[in-house]
């Protein structure tokens, strides 16, 4: 049997969307289903399974090839090497996420998870089909070099992509404090999703939302201010071409257009333009938190 | 690619249209009303903050708004059960084509390429200056 997290939990995913939807409908639960949003996101998770066959091999080959040259020889069979893992292969997590944001190369690969203007269990599903392309699971390839068997790691992966499929909804308002604390929650992932400008770019984590707060991307949802979905630039349709590829076209128009600063739209912030005509979350945020001073400092009528 | 594979790929298809039809079926799009002046302006408000809006279009069919804002034409149009926004050059929308009651805009952006607006006449009359 084949034993690959994400595989074995796809009955559950579906069952999970089903109770969602019926709980909504009944008035039970908090969620909101566009039918067209919906088969979008589903078609993008099915093509993701399909696109990763494509490059899945060339990962697989890296990682052996990085596992050849091992530092260590860590076993799968002891805890402690399973509790190291779950710590390294989070905190790669949490540097992966983030430079997915911040890069326009590897956000072009990861917008499409975000362009739904809904925040339910059928989002999680929306993946990439060019991660691959993309080349981010390179940023694995130092736990195998470490000694941890590609398996161990595929498999670690594949728990933390399972973890993170029950954060995505609206049904779950907050879990108890210890665990909003140390975990990654739904009220933490709404803000993930989150298109205002407050809460762009905050909360990468996957697993553990401590790396948040390690490094200084950590933003609670806060009740005053009610996450509105999707990107910053919204989608015109459901088309799942644009859904997969708009960021690549769009790059690649940039690029075609100002070929001198080909490097900064490929690498800069999503959003970098040469003439500085466009905006990034930093000075969305930038804005945001002015309008917010300049509100605090005006005395009232 | 292995027989397995396309058995599981079928399978999963057969669950997306399920799903999908069972989400048809529930009717829990998020609620969508004719926009009216007043929603617009809070919607083009929360899209461009800052953004003064000097006059503000809003489609007969209550489906998008068109709003002036000095130089900038800011645009929006209902996808779904929500609004996609963006932001032109007031010339080139003064300019776009306006046949059958539709303007149609180009938005020059690869994710949103397009916006239809059922509008009464276009391009407006000059606003009436005050005496």
């Amino acid at each position: 049997m084949k034993l690959d997290p994400v595989t074995l939990a796809t009955p559950f995913f579906i069952l999970a969307i089903v109770l969602e939807i019926v709980l909504a409908r009944l008035g039970r639960a908090r969620a909101a289903y566009e039918p067209r949003d919906t088969a979008a996101s589903l078609l993008m998770g099915l093509g993701s399974t399909a696109a990763g066959l494509v490059t899945g091999g060339l990962a697989a080959a890296a990682a052996l090839y990085a596992y050849q040259h091992r530092l260590f020889d860590i076993p799968m069979t002891a805890l402690w090497a399973w509790v190291v893992i779950f710590l390294l292969e989070d905190l790669t997590y949490y540097w992966f996420h983030r430079l997915s944001h911040e890069r326009r190369i590897w956000w072009a690969a990861h917008v499409n998870h975000h362009s739904s203007q809904h925040y339910n269990l059928s989002t999680a599903l929306r993946q990439t089909w060019t991660g691959g392309v993309a080349g981010t699971w390179a940023l694995w390839l130092p736990l195998a070099f470490l000694g941890f068997p590609p398996a161990m790691i595929a498999i670690q992966k594949g728990i933390s992509l399972v973890y993170q499929f029950w954060i995505h909804t609206e049904a779950i308002g907050r879990t108890p404090r210890w665990f909003e604390a140390v975990f990654n929650t739904p009220s933490h992932h709404r803000v993930h999703h989150a298109r205002n400008p407050r809460y762009l770019d905050r909360n990468y984590a996957g697993i553990l939302i401590v790396w948040d707060k390690l490094f200084g991307t950590f933003q609670p949802e806060l009740d005053e201010e009610p996450c509105r979905y999707g990107i910053v630039k919204n989608l015109g349709d459901f088309n799942l071409l644009r859904v997969a590829f708009h960021e690549w076209a769009g790059m690649a128009r940039d690029v075609a257009a100002h070929p001198r600063h080909a490097l900064g739209y490929i690498f800069g912030r999503p959003g970098w333009s040469h003439d500085g005509s466009r905006d990034t979350s930093r000075s969305l945020r930038a804005d945001w938190a002015a309008r917010a001073l300049s509100a605090e400092e005006s005395p009232p009528p | 690619m292995s027989q397995s594979f396309f058995i599981q790929f079928g399978a999963s298809l057969a669950a997306v249209a399920a799903l999908v039809a069972l989400a048809a079926w529930a009717k829990i799009a998020k609620p969508m009303t004719p926009l009216t002046d007043e929603r617009a302006r809070t919607l083009l408000e929360q899209e461009f903050p800052g953004r003064r809006l000097e006059r503000i279009w809003v489609a007969v069919d209550g489906r998008g708004a068109l709003a002036k804002s000095g130089a900038a034409a800011l645009v929006l149009c209902e996808v779904g059960d929500g609004y996609v926004a963006r932001h032109i050059p007031w010339g080139q929308a003064v300019a776009s084509s306006f046949r059958d009651g539709v303007l149609r805009l180009d938005l020059s952006d690869v994710a949103a390429p397009l916006a239809r607006l059922a509008l009464l006449n276009w391009p407006p009359s000059p606003e009436p200056r005050a005496a």
